[in-house]
C-alpha cells in the first residue's frame, strides 16, 4: 500500500465535501475490493473517505410495496434480515452466497454495485429485480445503471445511498462459484413479477451483468424449466480464461438459469 | 487400553495467538528489506540504475548481484550424490543470489533495497530503473526438449541438466517385445504451489566480532538450514539458525532461499539486523513450486494378467535452476519403488530433468512419491480396462505377498514389511465396494455420474541422514526436557515425542517438554523434518534416550537401594528390587540427584540410525459428477493405511487426512499456470484454487499396522502417504464416473471446466455432427 490519508465521514454531506475537495479521493465502504487493490499497490488515492459508519447509508425497511436497503448495509445483515427473507428470499440467499463469512461481515451491496465487477453477485439481483439505484442526487433505474465492465451510470463523486427493490411474486438466484475466487463463473437471477419475467446473468459475460431477453420472453410465455431448453446461449462475448472457455460459460448460463427456474418451480 | 487423547499440547499456544513465526521476531535497530524481482522470463540485464533508490528517504543500501558475488557467495549445488546416465554429472547453470547478467524467470530476485522501514524499502524498489534486453524463453518442459527450442541457459545445451536412468533397459525391451498385452498411459502431474499460510520471511543479524550470523526463518530443521546456507559458501559454524513455529513446511521450507542469503549479506554490510517479510504475491511467484512432471508409463502383462515388466519416462520441469532437493526427488525417489506394491520382475526408467524459464521446483508433500504412485496405479487401472480383468482382481493377482519381506525390488531397494492384500481386503469391506453399483444407479437417477476408484500404493519414507540424536535433560524436580533437531511444522511433535518418552519411562508425558531446534540447546546431530522421517528417526532417538535414562537409573537406584543393579527391574516408572516391594520412583531418584552440577547423572543422549521404511495403503474414493457443469464432488473416501506401529492415532489420522486433502487439492483444482510468455497467471487466491474444508464429504480412515524392523519404534512414515494415495485413488474414481459417458483420458486438475469439456468432446465423438 502507498501512504495515504484516511478520513472517516460521519454524514453523507461530510463525505461529499471530502470527495469534492480532493481530486484523488476514493470512497471506502466495506473495502473488500478496494483494500486488496491498495495492498497490491494497484491504486494510489490521496484520500480514503470511509463511509462505513454513515448512518444514512444503513438500514433495511419496507416502504410501501418495496424493499429498501441502505447502500452501506453489510451483507451479513441483509442475509440475516427477517424482512428480506420474507419479502425477497432470493435476495437474502444471493447475499448469503457472496464471498465468505469475513467478506459478508464487511462487504456491502453498495460497494459491490458501485464497483460493478463483472463476476459479482449483487448486480444480478439489482438488474433482475429492476431495482432503483438511489444516489445522493438522483434515482437511476437498474436498466440504465450498468454500463459494462466496471462501468456504471454514476458520475464522478456520486454516492449510492441505497436500493429500492420491487417485490417479485417469486424469484431465485443460482450461481456456479469460481473454483478459486468463489465469485460467479455464471450466476442467473430469475424474477417473476406475475407474467413479466426478468432474468439477469452475471459472471459469464466479458462485459458484465446483462439481461437475458430470450429467456425472459420464453419464461414470460410459459414459466417452466423446459421453456429454456430450446434456447441456445452463444459463446460470443463470454469470458474465456484458464478457468473456463467461452463455450463453458455459455453452457453454465443456460444451466444456472434453468436451475433457478427449477428452484422456483419446486417452491424452494 | 489407550488413554483418551487430550488434544495436542501445542494447540493452545497456536490457536490463541501464542505462536511465534518468522515475522514475529524483531531486533533492536533492525532495517527492512524489499526485493526487485524480474518481470520477464528471460532477458539480458543491460543496466541497473539504483541512484534514485539510494537517494530515496530512509534507504540505507541497495544490493545487486555483483555485491553478492563480491561477498564470495556461490551457486548452491543440489543434493545429488550420484551421476546420471552414462556417468554424466548434472549441468548447473550459473546462479547468483541476486541476478547477474541475465534474469531467468519471472519473480527472480534482481536487487534488494534496505531501508529504515518496510514501506521505504518497497517505495525505493520502484525507483530502481532496469534496462533489459529480452531473450527467447522456454516455459514448457516438453517444448524445451524439442530440437531448436530456445535455451533456458546457454550453458545447458538441449535444456536437459540431468539425464538419469535406472533398471535393466535391455531386459525390459526384450520382455515388451514378447508380451501378450501392453498398456500405455501418459499423464501430467501439474505444477502446484506450496501455499503455506506463513509467507517467506527472514531476519538476520551479524556478529562482526565472532563473524557469526544469527538467522531466523521458517524452517523444517535448523541443521538442514545450516547445511543449505553452507551450500552458498557460508560455513556451517558461522550461522546460528533459529526458528520456533512454522506456518506450513510441505518441503518448500527445507532449504535456504536466495533472499535469505541476500538478507544475511545486508546485515553484514550495514552492521544492523535486517528483516524481510515477503508478500503473498512474492510467495506465489518465488517460493519454489512442486511437481511439474510429464509421466509416461508402459506395463507389459501376460495373457493371465501377470505383470512382466514396466517402463517409465519422466520429463521433469526443474524451472530455471535445480533446487537443493529438486534433482534428488525426481530421480532416486521413483527408483526406490519402481514396482510399487506389485511383483514386476523387470523395470526401466528414464528421468530427464529439464531447465525452463520458470520458478524452480522443489520437494512438495510427497516429492516424487505421488507421481510414481499415480503413474503406476493409473497404468494398472487402464491395464484392467484393456484386458477385461476386474481391476481388483488384477491388483490382487500381482501384489507382493506378505511372506516376501524383506522384499528386494529390481532396483535393489529393500522394502521393510507390509501386507498389501490385507489392506486391499479391508478397504474393500470398509468402503462397501461390492455395493457400489446400486449407488451408481441411484446417482444416475438423480442425473449424476457416480464413480468408484481404488489404489494400492506404497512410498519410501525416512532413511535420509546417517543418524539422528535426541537428548533428555533432567530439571530440579524430576521434569525433563527433550532436545531434538526436528523442525515441526504442524505434525504434533510437542505432543507425541513426550508420549514416546513418557511411556518408556512410565511417567506422564506432561513431565517432558520438547525443545525442537533450540539454538541454545545441546549440539545434536540429525536431519530435519522431511521425507516423512521424524517419528522413525527423531522419535526413535527419543525412545533410545529414554532407554539410556533407565540404564543409568538402574546403576543409580542400585546405590540408593543398596542392592546390585542386576537385582533391580524397571517397570511403571519405578526401580524395584526383584521379588520385593522395595522400590524407588524414577522421578524421586531424579529429584534426589538434581542440582548437583550442570549435568544431571540421568541426562542421556542417544543416537538412532533409522533405515528407510515403506508405508503403504489401500484407498477407495467415490465421486459424483454433475455432467451439466462438470463439478466433481468427493462423496466418500475410505483409507486403510499401514504406517507401522501407531504411537498416537489422532496425530496419524490428522497426517493422513491432511495428506489426502492436499492430494485432492492437486486432483481437483490446484494448478500453477505460466502463460506462453512466462507470466504467472495464478499469482493470487483469485486464480489459484485451494482445497476447502468441505471438499471431501465423508472421510474414514483406519490403521492397519505392520511393524517396521527399521527403527526402534516400529513406525513407518506417515506425513506424505495420504497425498501419495489420493492422487491415483481420486483420478481412478473420476475416470470411472466418466467412462460410461465415453471419457477415457483426463489430466489433473479435474476442474469443472475440464471435466465438462471432456464430456462434451466424448459426446461429440459419439454423435456425428448434425447437418
Amino acid at each position: 500500500m502507498y501512504p495515504l490519508t484516511y478520513a472517516r465521514a460521519r454524514t453523507l454531506s461530510e463525505a461529499r465535501e471530502l470527495l469534492a475537495k480532493h481530486d484523488e479521493a476514493r470512497l471506502l465502504a466495506g473495502g473488500m475490493t478496494l483494500i486488496p487493490t491498495l495492498k497490491a499497490r494497484l491504486a494510489a488515492p490521496s484520500l480514503l473517505v470511509d463511509i462505513g459508519q454513515v448512518q444514512e447509508l444503513q438500514g433495511i425497511e419496507a416502504k410501501g410495496d418495496r424493499l429498501v436497503i441502505g447502500a452501506g448495509t453489510r451483507y451479513v445483515d441483509i442475509a440475516r434480515s427477517a424482512l428480506v427473507k420474507r419479502m425477497i428470499p432470493a435476495l437474502a440467499y444471493l447475499v448469503s452466497r457472496v464471498g465468505d463469512p469475513q467478506v459478508r461481515n464487511r462487504g456491502t451491496m453498495g460497494g459491490s454495485v458501485a464497483n460493478n465487477d463483472p463476476v459479482a453477485d449483487s448486480p444480478a439481483a439489482v438488474l433482475a429485480l429492476g431495482a432503483t439505484v438511489r444516489t445522493e442526487r438522483r434515482e437511476i433505474a437498474a436498466d440504465e445503471y450498468f454500463k459494462g465492465l466496471f462501468e456504471t451510470a454514476l458520475a464522478p463523486g456520486e454516492i449510492i445511498t441505497g436500493f429500492s427493490f420491487p417485490v417479485p411474486a417469486r424469484a431465485a438466484y443460482w450461481k456456479f462459484a469460481h473454483p478459486a475466487s468463489g465469485y460467479a463463473m455464471a450466476g442467473a437471477f430469475v424474477a417473476d413479477f406475475g407474467g413479466a419475467v426478468r432474468v439477469a446473468v452475471t459472471g459469464a459475460s466479458s462485459s458484465g451483468v446483462y439481461r437475458w431477453k430470450e429467456a425472459e420472453d420464453a419464461l414470460g410465455r410459459r414459466f417452466a424449466p423446459a421453456a429454456l431448453d430450446a434456447l441456445e446461449v452463444s459463446p460470443d462475448g463470454m469470458s474465456s480464461d484458464i478457468h473456463g472457455s467461452a463455450d463453458y460459460r455459455a453452457n453454465l448460463v443456460q444451466v444456472m438459469a434453468r436451475r433457478a427456474v427449477d428452484a422456483i418451480a419446486a417452491g424452494r | 487400553m489407550a488413554a483418551a487423547f487430550k488434544g495436542r499440547r501445542e494447540d493452545r499456544r497456536l490457536v490463541s495467538g501464542g505462536g511465534r513465526y518468522t515475522a514475529d521476531w524483531n531486533l533492536p535497530g533492525q532495517l527492512h528489506a524489499a526485493f526487485l524481482r524480474s518481470d520477464r522470463p528471460h532477458a539480458r540485464i543491460v543496466a541497473i540504475d539504483a541512484q534514485a533508490a539510494l537517494a530515496a528517504p530512509g534507504v540505507v543500501a541497495v544490493l545487486t548481484g555483483e555485491d553478492t558475488l563480491a561477498e564470495g557467495i556461490r551457486n548452491a549445488p543440489p543434493m545429488l550424490p550420484y551421476p546420471g546416465r552414462g556417468g554424466q554429472p548434472i549441468k548447473l547453470p550459473p546462479r547468483s543470489v541476486l541476478a547477474t547478467g541475465r534474469v531467468s524467470h519471472i519473480g527472480q530476485e534482481v536487487a534488494m533495497v534496505v531501508a529504515t522501514t518496510a514501506l521505504a524499502a518497497a517505495d525505493a524498489v520502484e525507483r530502481i530503473s532496469i534496462e533489459y534486453s529480452d531473450l527467447p524463453a522456454v516455459i514448457d518442459a516438453e517444448a524445451a526438449l524439442a530440437p531448436g527450442a530456445p535455451l533456458a541457459h546457454p550453458e545447458v545445451p538441449g535444456n536437459v541438466c540431468f539425464d538419469f536412468d535406472y533398471g535393466d533397459e535391455a531386459r525390459v525391451k526384450e520382455i515388451f517385445a514378447g508380451a501378450a498385452r501392453i498398456t500405455r498411459v501418459k499423464l501430467d502431474s501439474q505444477r502446484i504451489c506450496g501455499v503455506p499460510m506463513e509467507p517467506k520471511a527472514c531476519l538476520a543479524s551479524y556478529d562482526a566480532q565472532q563473524g557469526v550470523y544469527d538467522f531466523w526463518s521458517s524452517t523444517q530443521g535448523i541443521t538442514m538450514m545450516r547445511g543449505s546456507v553452507a551450500g552458498y559458501g557460508i560455513a556451517p559454524d558461522k550461522v546460528r539458525p533459529r526458528a520456533q513455529d512454522v506456518g506450513g513446511g510441505f518441503g518448500i521450507r527445507s532449504g535456504a532461499y536466495p533472499e535469505y542469503i541476500a538478507v544475511m549479506i545486508a546485515a553484514k554490510k550495514t552492521g544492523r539486523p535486517v528483516k524481510w517479510v515477503g508478500s503473498r504475491s512474492e510467495t506465489f511467484v518465488s517460493d519454489h513450486h512442486g511437481r511439474a512432471i510429464r509421466l509416461s508409463g508402459e506395463l507389459a502383462m501376460d495373457e493371465d494378467g501377470h505383470f512382466l515388466a514396466a517402463r517409465y519416462e519422466w520429463v521433469c520441469n526443474q524451472g530455471a535452476f535445480p533446487s537443493g532437493p529438486g534433482p534428488l526427488i525426481n530421480t532416486v525417489t521413483p527408483k526406490l519403488t519402481p514396482n510399487g506394491v506389485y511383483r514386476i520382475p523387470a523395470v526401466y526408467g528414464r528421468n530427464r530433468l529439464v531447465l525452463t524459464n520458470t520458478t524452480p521446483i522443489t520437494a512438495y508433500r510427497g516429492a516424487g512419491r505421488p507421481d510414481a504412485a499415480y503413474l503406476l496405479e493409473r497404468l494398472v487401472e487402464e491395464a484392467a480396462r484393456e484386458s477385461g480383468i476386474d481391476r481388483v482382481e488384477l491388483r490382487r493377482r500381482n501384489l507382493i505377498p506378505k511372506d516376501a519381506f524383506p522384499y528386494t525390488t529390481p532396483t535393489q531397494s529393500a522394502y521393510d514389511s507390509g501386507d498389501y492384500e490385507a489392506l486391499l481386503d479391508e478397504v474393500l469391506a470398509r468402503s462397501d465396494w461390492e455395493g457400489f453399483e446400486a449407488r451408481r444407479a441411484e446417482a444416475r437417477a438423480r442425473g449424476r455420474l457416480r464413480g468408484i476408484g481404488c489404489a494400492v500404493f506404497l512410498e519410501p519414507a525416512g532413511g535420509a541422514g546417517p543418524k539422528d540424536q535426541a537428548m533428555l535433560k533432567f530439571g530440579s524436580s524430576g521434569e525433563m526436557t527433550l532436545y531434538s533437531v526436528t523442525g515441526p511444522s504442524g505434525q504434533g511433535h510437542e505432543t507425541v515425542f513426550p508420549e514416546v518418552v513418557g511411556r518408556e519411562l512410565g511417567v506422564p508425558p506432561e513431565l517432558i517438554t520438547l525443545r525442537a531446534s533450540d539454538p541454545d540447546g545441546p549440539p545434536l546431530d540429525g536431519f530435519g523434518t522431511v521425507g516423512s522421517r521424524s517419528m522413525g528417526a527423531h522419535g526413535g532417538a527419543a525412545l533410545l534416550a529414554a532407554r539410556e535414562v533407565v540404564r543409568k537409573g538402574l546403576e543409580l537406584a542400585a546405590k540408593e537401594l543398596e542392592v546390585a543393579a542386576q537385582d533391580l527391574e524397571f517397570a511403571g516408572g519405578r526401580f524395584r528390587v526383584k521379588g520385593t516391594d522395595r522400590s524407588l520412583a524414577l522421578v524421586e531418584l531424579a529429584r534426589r540427584h538434581a542440582g548437583k552440577g550442570a549435568v544431571h547423572p540421568l541426562d542421556a543422549t542417544a543416537d538412532n540410525a533409522a533405515g528407510a521404511t515403506f508405508p503403504s495403503g489401500a484407498h477407495v474414493a467415490e465421486v459424483e459428477i454433475d455432467p451439466r457443469t462438470g463439478a466433481v464432488e468427493v462423496a466418500r473416501y475410505t483409507g486403510v493405511d499401514d504406517c507401522g506401529v501407531v504411537v498416537n492415532h489422532t496425530l496419524v489420522e490428522g497426517q493422513v487426512q491432511g495428506g489426502i486433502v492436499q492430494g485432492a487439492g492437486q486432483v481437483l483444482g490446484e494448478h500453477c499456470v505460466f502463460d506462453e510468455g512466462g507470466q504467472l497467471l495464478t499469482g493470487s487466491f483469485m486464480d489459484y484454487a485451494m482445497p476447502h474444508a468441505g471438499l471431501i464429504g465423508e472421510l474414514r480412515l483406519y490403521d492397519h499396522p505392520v511393524p517396521s524392523p527399521r527403527n526402534p519404534l516400529g513406525v513407518k512414515g506417515v506425513g506424505e502417504s495420504g497425498t501419495t494415495g489420493s492422487l491415483p485413488t481420486l483420478m481412478n474414481a473420476i475416470l470411472d464416473a466418466l467412462r460410461p459417458a465415453g471419457v477415457r483420458q483426463l489430466d489433473m486438475p479435474a476442474t469443472p471446466a475440464r471435466v465438462w469439456a471432456a464430456l462434451r468432446a466424448a459426446a461429440g465423438a459419439r454423435q456425428p455432427p448434425r447437418g
